[in-house]
């Protein structure tokens, strides 16, 4: 297959999302209803995108790709970029959509669905910082209908407000991006990345701030992360699931790219080991804090995402590998979590929501104490204050994250019954129905308990993404020299 | 008087000021612009700017299409599925001054959205401005108290659609011809003749229509779908 | 010289008064259009980046294209950023109107403590603002099948 097939990832469900509606009134059916049909058909244009990358991106980790779009040469044109990080983001896009695809849901929510999809690969993918800018908003404008088309009263006035915020980081980031072509006159990251390594042709870090805050509200951010309560109390614990798991992975790696890229200045990473400590402490004490399961994962979620800033705050390539560890770790276990708390416990959940909670923990030997335990050596290896300061939070951290993720296993174990739903509480060791979000839940248990087995290939895997995405000299050998093809 | 907020906006507008002060203005690097003026006229758009946007950075326009489409359907999805009353826009009698010339002003309204969006490629203008005015036109009517009879929300949503399909179908003839995705390839013809600059025009047209048909649908939705109020006020 | 502090002041004034607006204002449409504002003075800021002296604009004109002409590229971001910030009001817009058919006005006062009520209330919690000890409970909670 030709590597010029590469943007029908981004083309292929946007041709769809298009067409879907005329479809469905061609089939008699309204866009407010369901219908299978169509269902299906959303189903195998992701599993089209899937064989797609799968097809292409098979060597990506030795030999990584770069299509120009329109077959215009960078930094005129557009290209898409597809090594390591970006094959691993598609691959985790697209099974995740796959099984997290809500079956019984209106025609015009599987359009929305669709452009999401679209958007997120295109986000991997881009290789031009205007384009990733604008599958960004593209990105952010499916969440807001997706939040909005939610059930209960709540549900716009969430939209409206993440709406807001979305709506001033992309201002702000849009001053960024205009600061960054007025000190270069080029929009190519790669282009970029050549003449920020060249010494006079350095970019103001005002502009990676601006940058930062921006486009950190999706990645949730620390002082722009106020929407993640309230979203994930709103939305169906698929959706929710979706956003924490890929959709700020998607964003905190944009971020990074372009730090990476564009800023080798040392003072750069300091913004984001400071909002990460922030976002650490914020984020695990006020889930400590929190009263419903939902708020609770979502102020975990943002703990986490502080964690993993911290993470590629750090200039090393030990640093990089932390950050993609702890990312991928989140990825598995965060949707999980929040698929399994959707019923009411009982053992065998337990049981799982146990092994979930050791790993997020950091007990070995599952895969978060490896991550964790990558974090912990880069920073003490880094030194300096700052760093020993998120040394110790993430120590005390740690702890807290126990804290709140056993005691509902305790509450659990104190209750000698469970209850199962709110009709039968008389039998006592009744499964309630797994469903296909404990399904899910269950799968991904398994691929935690499949990577622990298989610790030392994964790990050398990763390290090798880590490298290749840190190498900017590979990234524009690679990316320029497409041109002369 | 929040004085804190006022703070923080003249610490970040003396900030943004002395960061964009410290560019020379007026003489852009025009590293990425050099070259493009360099091309001279490769694509055979006498617009540079529609040879940027719709050939040079052809995905991004893909996206800004796919933005303005989810944001019809999410407005869709939002205001429908709620049993509401329709109630038109509460105009008192706009007189017959406005019915008249609205009447007049429709045909002219829509050839000038024509005219421009079939001209995107040799003067300014395009796509998107075209295709604004041709939603305004279609929204006349409903403004003038004649309701939605203009406006067939299933043949919209048919030619939204297939507008938009045509635009990414012509990215894909590209591919299967065994060039790159969003390339132009019919033949390129003469700088500033009507019938030139390969696709680019007919990705313009495709543009006009959906952004027309879109925004017309979305100003009527507007304005007809507005829900009386549960809670008495 | 003052003719780029007055232009930049226009389009840094215009972004910095619409976020201040958002921030400060107590109707949720208003702080709405405070952010239609801070779109527009961001994309000033845009095209600002392209400006040229003397430059013509970028359009085959009498055989030719103009020697000096000013950037055609902040022009194409800024056509593409204008329609996003178009597409993202319109939402807003409908958002607002299904709002105000929830909760009947749209001051933002009361309005967050409505907004955790109602999340506390679909979440089967207690809705309280005191600061004594979760009651994590999630045996008791069924969430709603969607």
């Amino acid at each position: 297959m030709s590597t010029e097939w590469l943007p029908l990832v981004v083309a292929l469900p946007l041709l769809v999302a298009f067409l879907l509606q005329p479809l469905a009134h061609w089939l008699g059916v309204r866009a407010e209803r369901p219908s299978p049909v169509l269902y299906g058909l959303s189903l195998m244009t992701i599993a089209a995108t899937l064989w797609i990358t799968l097809q292409l991106g098979s060597d990506v980790i030795a030999q990584p790709l770069s299509v120009t779009m329109g077959g215009f040469n960078t930094p005129v044109g557009i290209n898409l970029y597809l090594d390591g990080l970006a094959y691993l983001l598609l691959l985790a896009t697209q099974l995740a959509l796959l099984l997290l695809w809500p079956a019984g849901a209106a025609v015009r929510t599987h359009v929305l669905l669709l452009v999401l999809a679209a958007s997120s690969m295109g986000l991997a993918l881009s290789g031009d910082l205007f384009n990733l800018y604008v599958f960004y908003e593209l990105l952010a404008v499916a969440t807001f209908g997706l939040i909005a088309a939610s059930p209960g009263r709540a549900a716009p006035l969430v939209s409206f407000r993440y709406l807001l915020l979305s709506g001033m980081g992309s201002v702000l980031a849009l001053s960024g991006i205009a600061l960054i072509y007025s000190h270069s006159g080029s929009l190519n990251l790669a282009d970029l990345s050549m003449l920020a390594a060249s010494g006079e042709g350095s970019l103001p870090i005002a502009a990676f701030l601006l940058i930062l805050v921006g486009f950190g509200v999706k990645a949730e951010l620390f002082a722009v992360n106020s929407w993640v309560p309230e979203v994930y109390s709103v939305t169906s614990s698929r959706f929710a699931a979706l956003l924490a798991g890929v959709v700020s992975k998607l964003a905190v790696v944009m971020i990074v790219r372009i730090l990476l890229l564009l800023f080798p200045q040392p003072e750069a990473t300091d913004p984001l080991l400071l909002l990460g400590i922030l976002g650490l402490v914020s984020g695990e004490l006020a889930a400590w804090r929190a009263n419903d399961f939902r708020r609770m994962l979502a102020y975990s979620s943002i703990g986490q995402l502080g964690m993993i800033f911290i993470a590629f705050s750090l200039s090393l390539e030990l640093g990089l590998f932390a950050g993609l560890a702890l990312s991928f770790h989140h990825m598995v276990v965060k949707p999980g979590l929040f698929l399994l708390l959707q019923q009411p416990l009982s053992r065998w959940r337990v049981v799982l929501l146990i092994l979930f909670a050791l790993s997020l923990v950091g007990v070995p030997p599952l895969p978060g104490f490896w991550a964790k335990l990558a974090l912990l050596t880069g920073l003490v290896e880094v030194g300096g204050w700052l760093n020993g300061v998120a040394a110790v939070t993430f120590l005390v951290a740690t702890v807290v994250e126990a804290g709140y993720l056993f005691r509902i296993v305790q509450r659990y174990y104190q209750e000698e019954r469970p209850i199962a739903g709110s009709t039968s509480s008389t039998v006592a060791a009744v499964e309630s129905p797994w469903g296909w979000e404990g399904g899910v839940a269950l799968m991904l248990g398994g691929v935690l308990l499949a990577v622990t087995l298989t610790i030392n290939p994964v790990t050398e895997q990763l390290q090798q993404i880590a490298l290749q995405s840190g190498d900017r000299e590979r990234l524009i050998s690679t990316i320029t020299v497409s041109e002369v093809e | 008087m929040a004085w804190t907020p006022l703070l923080f906006s003249g610490g970040l507008a003396f900030m943004l000021f002395s960061l964009f002060m410290a560019v020379p203005f007026g003489e852009p690097l025009m590293r990425v612009g050099g070259m493009i003026q360099q091309t001279d006229g490769e694509l055979g758009a006498a617009n540079l700017v529609t040879a940027v946007v719709l050939g040079y950075r052809a995905l991004d326009t893909l996206g800004e299409l796919a933005i303005l489409f989810a944001a019809s359907t999410s407005v869709g999805l939002i205001l429908t599925g709620v049993k509401q009353r329709t109630v038109s826009v509460e105009c008192e009698e706009l007189g017959e001054l406005f019915e008249q010339a609205s009447t007049l002003l429709l045909p002219l309204l829509i050839m000038v959205g024509f005219y421009i969006i079939t001209h995107g490629h040799l003067t300014p203008g395009g796509g998107f401005q075209g295709g604004v005015i041709i939603a305004v036109a279609l929204f006349l009517p409903t403004l003038a108290g004649r309701g939605a009879a203009l406006l067939n929300h299933r043949l919209i949503q048919q030619v939204e659609g297939g507008a938009g399909a045509l635009f990414i179908l012509l990215g894909v003839a590209a591919l299967l011809q065994g060039e790159s995705f969003l390339q132009p390839w019919l033949p390129v013809g003469e700088i500033g003749a009507l019938f030139s600059a390969g696709t680019l025009p007919l990705l313009y047209l495709a543009v006009g229509i959906k952004v027309g048909a879109e925004l017309a649908a979305l100003l009527t939705h507007l304005s007809t779908n507005v829900p009386s109020p549960e809670v008495p006020r | 010289m003052t003719l780029a502090i007055i232009l930049y002041t226009g389009a840094i004034g215009l972004l910095v008064i619409g976020l201040a607006g958002v921030v400060m204002s107590s109707h949720l449409f208003r702080m709405l259009l405070g952010l239609v504002i801070a779109e527009a003075g961001a994309n000033l800021l845009l095209i600002l980046a392209g400006y040229r002296w003397g430059g013509a604009a970028p359009i085959w004109q009498a055989g030719q294209f103009p020697t000096t002409m000013v950037d055609p590229v902040p022009q194409a971001m800024v056509l593409t950023a204008i329609v996003i910030g178009v597409g993202v009001q319109a939402l807003a817009i409908a958002l607002l109107i299904r709002h105000r058919h929830y909760s009947g006005t749209l001051q933002r006062t009361g309005g967050l403590n409505q907004l955790q009520a109602d999340l506390d209330r679909e979440a089967g919690v207690r809705h309280t603002r005191s600061s004594d000890a979760p009651t994590l409970n999630p045996l008791t909670e069924v969430e709603h099948v969607h």
